[in-house]
């Protein structure tokens, strides 16, 4: 049987230090030894009975229940006052063979893999790389876990790929206790799996793009994800680039999305027709209180893989160690973290900086590597904080300028902003709803208020007053700080969408499991409400 | 006289634990996770620590230390810690004690 450590607690806390939040009873389950239950299926369905003991366990009490990976939201999303579950431990991988692919499924088998939901995202990395496959993005690091990812809808800068939950194509959910509450969710006008492994779960089948794309950013409140099948692509390489140019040209690509017809120019990337190739990525770093007429990009261009690239082009992980511009905001944390009450004066020094290229050795050097070496080991960094707003990429010039006049005026915070630009994703919830979407993000470090600076509460709020008052519809990450008991925010940024997620999850979860699955992050928004008349056919298989 | 016997000790106790540490890391593996509210470098993982003395007797080699517990059967991370005083003593004893401490984090089971 897989089994659960229980301890008493008092408190959790996100690795980035937002908390400490409240906590009842701290739950850890790891998997049955390999060599008491050989099978991986029969792992797999031993972990479910024992989530479901779990959660049993929970309703009997009256408690929550909520499941967390590797706890890097800054948000309280992924904490529960009464019982959290470490789920990074349930780390099972499965191959998909023919007969368990749709007989109608658009996808390759050999692209197709089953991954349970505590598989964190450098492992899974890892198991495609030993296959020639690679996942098509992650969120710019490797350290969340598969399930953490998609509940909170996690990113890069993956222009035309989307979010990492965009490449889902199927949920194994489990909603409750009973032997019924075993589902298996995907899109029925983009089937994958054949009834042949949903079978071998115990799982009920739906097949139904509506519960499907509500589910899929579920914001951890739609039943434990016990496993996620993905759809992976062949292995590839990544050229990365980070130059300095004109604001003017980076706030236009920004808009644009142009690259064809844009005055940025890389030489070795120019069509036949020596127009500018489109990014697999693109990135501004922008200084705030920075006077400099210039940006620091970073641009990142997709490469057919080549087993060789490493004798080729140099090894490029300690590169990306070194490289300023993979977490500018460490330098800021390291500097504050000696000097807190020298924020404000690290502040004004911004001032003066002029963002420094990338050099090794003296040399600027542009990098090749796979995905999992490009956006390698994040680390823990210090108490961070982080905000970040979709805004549509049309509107990223004003987005940033609303946003950067008020980081200045009633400021200082101590942060660097940054834009990243993703397509559109299919999740009802998703906060990438933009046709494209321009996230526009301050990272820093945690201060204190003091007569100069407010506090990130007083400024969180602000920064959604001012989007308002100038009329740009905006998201904000489910995973990053913002002042979320906001009036009427969730409306004001997902309109009619909202009534619909809880519809959906009223149909697919019992009123008493609702009530397990619900935390006070979902509470504050209204999202928990229970909806009794929700129309059963919202769960139907078509 | 008291005032430099006291000097000598306060000297030698910040040479006893003055230290430098190395760490070795595996660039293509998952760490062991774990919930905990560590604020360096190893925070959100599953770090043991190892730290005694080992002694080498001329009838026994006890090279190398076993580490049993990484169910993964692998090491993700290994910090070792050396001081002066661990260094004095290796001196002091001929080598036949030496001071071990290691920090260390198992790679993650893959559950292939």
């Amino acid at each position: 049987m897989a089994t659960t450590k229980e301890t008493s607690r008092d408190r959790w806390d996100t690795i980035h230090k937002n908390g400490p939040f409240p906590l009842k009873l701290f739950l850890e389950t790891k998997l049955e030894k390999k060599a008491n239950l050989l099978a991986p299926i029969d792992r797999y369905n031993d972990a479910a009975i024992e989530i479901q003991r779990l959660l049993s366990e929970a309703l009997d009490n009256n408690e929550g229940f909520r499941s967390i990976g590797s706890k890097w939201s800054m948000s309280s999303i992924a904490h529960h006052k009464d019982r959290m579950h470490f789920s990074a431990y349930m780390n099972l991988k499965f191959e998909i063979s023919e007969d368990e692919m749709h007989s109608d499924s658009s996808f390759q088998r050999e692209n197709v893999y089953l991954f349970q939901c505590g598989n964190q995202i450098k492992e899974l990395s890892q198991y495609l790389e030993n296959r020639g496959k690679s996942l098509k993005t992650t969120g710019a690091s490797n350290g969340q876990t598969i399930a953490g990812c998609i509940s909170t809808g996690v990113h890069g800068s993956a222009i035309d790929v989307g979010s990492v939950q965009d490449y889902v194509v199927g949920l194994n959910l489990i909603t409750g206790p009973h032997p019924e509450d075993i589902v298996y969710l995907e899109r029925h006008t983009k089937p994958a799996l054949s009834d042949v492994l949903p079978t071998k779960m115990n799982a009920k089948i739906i097949r139904n793009d509506g519960l499907f794309n509500a589910a899929l950013v579920g914001l951890g409140s739609f039943g434990f994800i016990h496993g996620v099948v993905i759809e992976a692509e062949d292995a590839f390489l990544l050229q990365r680039y980070v130059r300095k140019i004109k604001k003017e040209t980076a706030l236009k690509l920004a808009e644009t999305l142009d690259f064809a017809n844009s005055k940025f120019k890389i030489p070795t990337e120019l069509d036949d027709n020596g127009k500018g190739k489109r990014p697999y990525h693109y990135k501004v770093f922008v200084n705030p209180y920075g006077k400099e007429k210039e940006y620091v990009i970073e641009a990142i261009y997709k490469k057919p893989y080549d087993p060789l690239y490493k004798a080729k082009y140099g090894d490029p992980i300690p590169f990306m160690k070194e490289f300023v511009y993979r977490d500018l905001i460490y330098l800021l944390v390291k500097i504050s973290q000696r000097f807190p009450k020298a924020i404000p004066k690290f502040i004004k020094a911004l001032n003066k900086t002029i963002m420094p290229e990338e050099k090794s050795g003296g040399v600027k050097k542009d990098i090749i590597g796979k995905l999992s070496e490009i956006f390698w080991d994040a680390g823990y960094q210090g108490r961070a904080f982080a905000c970040s707003f979709g805004v549509d990429h049309r509107d990223a010039r004003k987005a940033l300028n609303v946003l950067t006049k008020l980081t200045r005026d009633e400021g200082p915070v101590p942060g660097i902003f940054a834009m990243r630009f993703v397509k559109k994703s299919e999740g009802l919830l998703a906060f990438t709803k933009f046709p494209y979407t321009c996230m526009v993000e301050i990272d820093g470090i945690q201060w204190k208020k003091s007569k100069k600076l407010m506090s990130l509460a007083e400024y969180a709020t602000r920064m959604i007053e001012v989007l308002q008052e100038n009329n740009i519809p905006f998201t904000i990450h489910w995973g990053k700080n913002a002042n979320w008991e906001f009036p009427n925010l969730a409306e004001h940024m997902y309109g009619a969408d909202i009534k619909q997620w809880k519809e959906y999850r009223s149909a697919l979860l019992s009123e008493e499991m609702a009530l397990v699955f619900s935390n006070g992050f979902i509470k504050k928004l209204g999202l928990s409400n229970f909806d009794v008349a929700a129309p059963e056919d919202l769960i139907a298989s078509l | 006289m008291k005032a430099m016997k006291l000097c000598i000790a306060l000297l030698l106790m910040c040479c006893l634990v003055s230290c430098y540490s190395v760490r070795l890391k595996v660039s293509n593996g998952q760490a062991e996770p774990q919930d905990n509210e560590r604020e360096d470098a190893l925070s959100g993982l599953y770090v043991r620590e190892l730290d005694t003395i080992i002694k080498v007797k001329t009838t026994t080699d006890e090279y190398p230390i076993n580490i049993r517990d990484c169910e993964s059967g692998a090491l993700h991370t290994v910090q070792i810690k050396n001081t002066l005083g661990g260094i004095l003593l290796y001196v002091a004893t001929f080598g036949s004690k030496r001071k071990v401490k290691v920090t260390y984090v198992c790679l993650k089971d893959p559950n292939l």
